[in-house]
């Protein structure tokens, strides 16, 4: 069963994020209000997948993603992001994102990114 | 799949989170606009509260919400990233303001089990025209990314990118030996398709040179189109296999068709099947992970503070708050179970203390629970200020002294409004024009103060202004005219006429306000406030301002009481209005002229109320010399109160009087009842009833 740390600022999407993964024969083992925490979660429960969302307070998702690599570079990390983010989700690739999702998302897309990783 | 959040959980939750997010965002607002300009940190903190809740909205649906969120984050977008020198902040805080009252509205709406479904377009194209006049005076007018979205600006670091993409362009790709082209066709409905295919692109970078793609420039609005229409076309140079490069593109995430082929004539080197480690599977040097880990732990060891809190529905609260007052009642029930009487039972005596001090721990902490403190409240009125002081064309500030004093969550809900009422009345009719103010040698700036304090069991929440005050004469006046008054006018103090406005239906403006004059008037707040057992102060001095007082108790369900006995019947008082009580001596009571009982209790005069009278009960104990005096306050009011005898002292859990009772014979003096631990009911009376209805027979 593959392990998932949910990073987002709002409650309401880490909740709609848990629900389609625990629907889906994830286990979410943690969840994350900011990048900062993310990290410091990261590092605790070694996931097997992240989900980060982008704007977040304290540390942005793309701070958080570069810092997880930097120590794992093997981290498989998905961006949450929303139209008009494009430009953050390529700096996102290029610093290790393995995919990203885009909200609204739908149960389906969730599902297949992070299958497909 | 938004359907399966439309109910329940998922919904209060956005419900929950949007409305703390959009009480952040007005506070965020005022404050900057209290300091004239807005922040880095403000436009920031507005920029990511509109993402969310456009993320959040979108989700649920609710298009509207989330479309108007939209073009609010961009203006904040622009703001920051471009040079913010010409703003109109002011409007700009009209325009966010007005955005916050929409979502506000729908989320009313969407609470109350309607649907979202109010037209944000009038205020989108606001803010649009808004955003379109920004760019317009920003320096060189420069457009930003023509993505539908209008917020891809490039950053900084854009240019460096592209400069990456170039590079690969380099045929240096020549050193590889197998060439490919494959057309990649996403999945209809995956979006950013333009960013999938950048995706592609990285991960070939790790094993591929030379590599060219159709379009050339995914950055490019146009770019997720051409994809979405003819496909992705990539042509690229690398040592890896057939097999290899078919594996690692198939791995692409909402790949609907892959095309492959080999360009080359090298098949050999296909059969030899060179393979490069990719990313996922490169593996860290342990020991520079640990070393990564220390550092990092060093560093995130500053936020493990965070507290953990959990929330839970108001409804479990108000259920649980219910059973400790029936819990209370079963512990009287037992511990003055009348089965006890006269018997010797130390062991039994000794456990029921233990069950009284754990009952009245757990009762303390049921109570700490509910209280909230008065800060959201409070900060609420900073935007009825704005609000008011912008149409009224005045000029005040708000002052907030205590707001992290606590009171019962249900009192919250009770004195919001008559709150906003009282802090309109203070701007409208309290707070002077600019020139007035000046004239009569003020600060041209109004001052409304909001004080919460603790007094005793109570709450004391004050709003003080610095303006003209009330006006004796006209308030007369107006008394005169309606027949109200029910004195003669010289005889009334200045508190007494100040009084006079709390009655119903009276208003001294004459002309109709949008804010406080909707024909209700100071009645309504006090109704309200008598409504949670409190009561409403009034005093006022002539040019330096009016106070008014709202006197609270903290809790209301639970309370410390007196059992008194009048006849057959019990009644209870609240404790905490009980001043003394005393059996008097023949010849201290006295009566007035007009046939007034009064007595003198250290050379002062208070009247007496006989409860057996008062409630035509019979009782043998008529004499003041065999019964009890108790005396008690109101408002600065006091009283005696005749009653046989005192029975004890005990927790009381006040019950609202049936509604028969209170439908079909207005009882006087009586604030509810309450559950005795041997079975029987008692009354609770009602001090400031029995003090007002003493003076008004």
């Amino acid at each position: 069963m593959k392990r998932v740390l949910i990073v987002d600022d709002a409650a309401f999407m880490r909740a709609s994020i848990r629900t389609i993964l625990e629907r889906n024969g994830f286990e979410v083992v943690g969840e994350a209000e900011n990048g900062a925490i993310g990290v410091k979660k990261y590092q605790e429960l070694h996931p097997d997948i992240v989900t980060m969302d982008i704007t977040m307070p304290e540390m942005t998702g793309l701070e958080a993603l570069k810092q997880i690599r930097s120590f794992d570079p093997d981290a498989k990390v998905i961006m949450i992001t929303a139209m008009g983010q494009e430009h953050l989700v390529k700096e996102a690739i290029l610093s290790g994102a393995k995919s990203f999702i885009v909200k609204p998302f739908k149960e389906d897309h969730v599902i297949q990114t992070l299958k497909k990783i | 799949m938004s359907d399966q959040f439309l109910s329940g959980h998922m919904l209060d939750m956005f419900v929950f989170e949007t409305t703390q997010l959009l009480e952040q965002l007005e506070a965020c607002i005022l404050d900057a606009e209290k300091d004239g300009f807005y922040s880095g940190n403000a436009i920031n903190e507005i920029f990511r509260i509109m993402h969310t809740i456009k993320g959040s909205s979108a989700m649920m649906r609710y298009d509207g919400i989330s479309s108007l969120a939209h073009s609010i984050e961009d203006l904040f977008y622009l703001l920051r990233e471009g040079s913010s020198c010409d703003v109109e902040y002011s409007e700009l805080s009209d325009l966010v303001l007005a955005g916050v009252d929409f979502i506000k509205a729908q989320i009313e709406s969407i609470k109350s089990g309607g649907a979202a479904v109010g037209d944000a377009s009038k205020l989108i194209a606001d803010n649009r025209a808004f955003l379109a006049r920004l760019k317009g005076s920003e320096p060189g007018n420069r457009e930003p990314a023509k993505q539908e979205t209008d917020t891809a600006e490039p950053g900084p670091d854009h240019a460096g990118q592209e400069q990456d993409l170039a590079r690969q362009d380099d045929p240096s790709g020549s050193k590889y030996i197998n060439s490919f082209r494959a057309v990649i066709r996403f999945q209809e409905d995956c979006e950013m398709e333009n960013l999938r295919a950048f995706s592609v692109i990285h991960n070939l970078e790790e094993v591929a040179g030379g590599i060219r793609h159709v379009p050339e420039d995914l950055m490019s609005p146009d770019a997720s189109e051409v994809i979405r229409r003819d496909g992705f076309t990539i042509s690229f140079r690398t040592d890896c296999s057939y097999v290899d490069i078919h594996q690692l593109l198939m791995q692409t995430v909402f790949l609907k068709e892959l095309e492959l082929e080999q360009t080359d004539e090298s098949e050999a080197a296909q059969e030899a099947g060179i393979t490069k480690p990719s990313a996922g599977e490169r593996t860290a040097d342990p020991g520079e992970d640990r070393a990564a880990d220390y550092g990092m732990q060093s560093i995130s060891r500053d936020h493990t503070s965070h507290q953990n809190i959990i929330s839970v529905p108001v409804a479990k609260l108000d259920k649980l708050m219910d059973l400790m007052g029936e819990f209370v009642i079963a512990e009287a029930m037992v511990i003055q179970n009348p089965d006890l009487d006269g018997l010797e039972l130390n062991n039994f005596q000794k456990a029921a203390q233990r069950l009284n001090k754990i009952t009245k721990e757990i009762q303390d902490m049921v109570m700490s629970i509910r209280m909230v403190p008065l800060a959201a409240t409070f900060q609420k009125m900073k935007r009825v200020v704005r609000d008011m002081c912008k149409k009224l064309g005045k000029e005040a500030d708000l002052v907030i002294i205590g707001e992290e004093t606590e009171v019962d969550k249900n009192i919250i809900e009770h004195i919001s409004d008559p709150l906003v009422h009282l802090v309109r009345n203070a701007l409208d009719h309290g707070i002077e024009s600019t020139q007035e103010r000046l004239a009569a040698g003020k600060d041209k700036k109004g001052t409304i103060t909001l004080e919460a304090k603790s007094a005793g069991g109570d709450v004391l929440i004050i709003v003080r202004d610095d303006g003209r005050g009330l006006d004796r004469e006209k308030i007369l006046q107006k008394a005169r005219e309606k027949g109200m008054l029910y004195r003669p006018e010289s005889e009334m103090t200045d508190r007494e006429v100040f009084n006079l406005i709390l009655l119903p239906s009276f208003s001294t403006r004459d002309d109709v306000t949008e804010f406080s004059g909707r024909g209700v008037g100071m009645d309504v707040v006090v109704k309200n406030i008598e409504a949670i057992g409190g009561s409403v102060i009034l005093d006022s001095t002539p040019n330096a301002g009016t106070t008014v007082t709202l006197k609270i108790p903290l809790t209301l369900a639970i309370i410390d009481g007196m059992n008194i006995k009048v006849g057959k019947a019990i009644f209870t008082l609240p404790t905490i209005s009980i001043k003394e009580s005393f059996r008097p001596q023949a010849g201290e009571a006295f009566t007035d002229p007009e046939g007034n009982e009064m007595i003198m209790v250290r050379g002062n005069c208070y009247p007496i109320l006989r409860m057996h009278q008062y409630y035509n009960i019979s009782t043998d104990i008529t004499d003041f010399t065999e019964g009890i005096m108790i005396m008690v306050e109101h408002d600065e009011k006091t009283l005696c109160i005749f009653a046989d005898e005192l029975l004890g002292q005990q927790q009381i859990v006040v019950k609202s009087l049936p509604e028969y009772i209170r439908q079909f014979r207005k009882v006087k003096g009586l604030a509810g009842c309450t559950l005795l631990g041997d079975g029987n009911i008692s009354l609770i009376l009602d001090i400031g009833g029995l003090i007002y209805g003493k003076d008004s027979k």
